[in-house]
């Protein structure tokens, strides 16, 4: 005889967990972290690792600090500060020096996160925070860009060279849209966002599992069109779409579910904002900006969903009564 | 009402520390941390203003109209922040430049008007001037202190002296200052917590002696 089972609900779950939707983050970012090792050399992987490290080192101590088993956190562990990690790592410049990802985890994860109680509770994308952290702190450092070296992988310094972006927004065309795509030839940038095509084959794996939906696509497709808007042209639409590190940014980082609206109107209106203000702001300051505006509208993101408030299901607006005499 | 001197000592220092338990003079608190030094000269400016003023406004506390004590106060405390100014304009003139604009604002700096208000109207002469200086003190230990950790992860020097050559260059720009800040009151928080816990214990335990003799 069986027995019967009585429960709390939900009845029905699901298979998709915290962890899960980390471990396809990660598996979708691989692609992009291949091909910034093959590009920038082993160093780029070293920083990678050490960025890692640091995170997940970070969150564990922090919770050995306040007092809980060893155990108990392996067991809850789920690849969240993994993915900050990596994401931080792959937004550095890839000739950056060592310290720079460790420090970068060590703030991203215990300042951002932790402190703010935790997975789930960061005010801002961690990732996203830490890196400005690091741009403020070490703005040379964090600034000069490596130019990929495509063939065999080398292990030596790169050399150095201005960013993509700079000379897009100046009008000169210095880069092919086809080395821009490919992130090859002299388009430098940081360690995972030179390569377009790794990044759009991790979107498409994410677009299947579910993670992220087309809203991306908002977030880049606005920043195109405004950036047309403001140089008059639309030949600027495409060099805007692929330099710098908009797509990095908009598909990994803006889709943070923690700093996203919860109703789909109000996402629509926070990516809007989004390609509006890095639109408006590249032109402005002539730099990349996508982290800071990414950063920016973390912060109103608590204020989209004050007003933005979804339907409750069945709900009829009150009738307006009858004007008297 | 009778003040020890301890408790006031404690109070300016620890229990009622303007800096992080009133969180009062924010502004200097701020902006004039980059350094050690700016928080050592800032804290001595505003302990010498406020012992003066207390004095004063203790003094004339029987004199004073109540209606029209702010204009009073605030007369009394220009009085000295002018004298402060010209004195270090004289013999200190690279720490009046450091401190610009916040030197001049020590006269609507909120803790010496509120220990005027809340203290030196109500208080004998001589616990306001200990009152104003333990105040004072409590202010620039706590400036000191927030200076000292941004010099060092910022410049990466104390006071001055060359320590090394990595620089964390957020913990001199504004950001850092609300982050250290941030970060110094938590600390503070803490530790006030495990004190209070401790003598509130010792205090119990003093009652249960005395019930049991």
């Amino acid at each position: 005889m069986q027995k019967l089972i009585i429960s709390n609900t939900p009845h029905i779950k699901s298979k998709s967990s915290t962890k899960r939707i980390m471990i396809d983050v990660l598996i979708a970012l691989v692609p992009a972290t291949v091909m910034g090792v093959v590009y920038f050399g082993l160093y780029a992987l070293l920083l990678v690792a050490l960025s890692i490290l640091s995170c997940i080192a970070s969150e564990v101590i922090y919770l050995l600090i306040r007092g809980e088993k060893f155990k108990d956190i392996l067991n809850k562990f789920d690849f969240t500060s993994a993915v900050t990690g990596l994401l931080l790592g792959l937004n550095l410049p890839a000739n950056c020096p060592w310290y720079i990802p460790l420090l970068g985890g060590v703030f991203a994860v215990i300042v951002v996160k932790m402190l703010f109680g935790g997975t789930g509770k960061n005010f801002v994308n961690p990732a996203i925070a830490a890196r400005v952290f690091l741009l403020i702190s070490f703005a040379e450092a964090m600034t000069t860009w490596a130019v990929p070296s495509v063939g065999a992988i080398k292990t030596s310094t790169v050399a150095t060279g201005a960013t993509a972006l700079g000379s897009v927004i100046k009008g000169e065309r210095v880069i092919s849209n086809l080395d821009l795509f490919l992130g090859t030839g002299v388009s430098s940038g940081a360690l995972g966002e030179t390569c377009k095509i790794a990044l759009i084959v991790g979107y498409v794996y994410l677009l299947i599992r579910k993670v992220v939906d087309y809203k991306p696509l908002i977030y880049i497709g606005v920043t195109g069109l405004m950036t047309v808007v403001l140089q008059g042209s639309f030949s600027a639409f495409l060099p805007s779409v692929l330099s710098g590190g908009l797509m990095l940014g908009a598909i990994f980082m803006a889709t943070d579910y923690v700093t996203t609206p919860n109703t789909t109107v109000g996402n629509i209106v926070y990516f809007v904002a989004l390609g509006l203000l890095t639109a408006l702001l590249r032109h402005l300051k002539g730099t990349e900006v996508v982290s800071y505006c990414i950063l920016l509208m973390n912060f109103f993101v608590p204020l989209i969903d004050r007003f933005i408030v979804p339907k409750p299901f069945g709900y009829q607006k009150p009738k307006k009564e009858a004007k008297n005499g | 009402m009778k003040n020890n001197p301890k408790d006031l000592a404690l109070d300016g220092l620890i229990r009622q520390n303007p800096t992080f338990k009133l969180v009062l003079g924010t502004c200097p608190t701020l902006a004039l941390t980059t350094a050690a030094i700016n928080g050592v000269g800032m804290g001595l400016a505003v302990t010498f203003v406020l012992m003066c003023s207390n004095m004063i406004i203790s003094l004339l506390r029987n004199v004073i109209p109540s209606k029209v004590r702010i204009p009073a106060y605030i007369l009394i405390i220009a009085t000295f922040v002018t004298i402060v100014r010209m004195f270090l304009n004289k013999f200190a003139p690279s720490i009046a430049t450091a401190m610009g604009p916040y030197l001049p604002l020590i006269v609507v700096n909120c803790i010496i008007l509120g220990r005027a208000e809340a203290f030196a109207s109500k208080n004998p002469v001589v616990d306001s001037i200990l009152d104003g200086l333990f105040m004072g003190l409590g202010f620039m230990i706590a400036l000191t202190l927030m200076g000292v950790f941004r010099e060092v992860l910022g410049a990466g020097t104390v006071f001055g002296v060359k320590l090394w050559n990595f620089k964390i260059e957020f913990f001199t720009h504004a950001s850092g200052a609300l982050f250290t800040y941030a970060l110094f009151i938590a600390l503070f928080v803490y530790f006030y917590g495990l004190y209070s816990k401790k003598s509130k214990r010792k205090a119990l335990l003093a009652d249960k002696k005395e019930v049991k003799a």
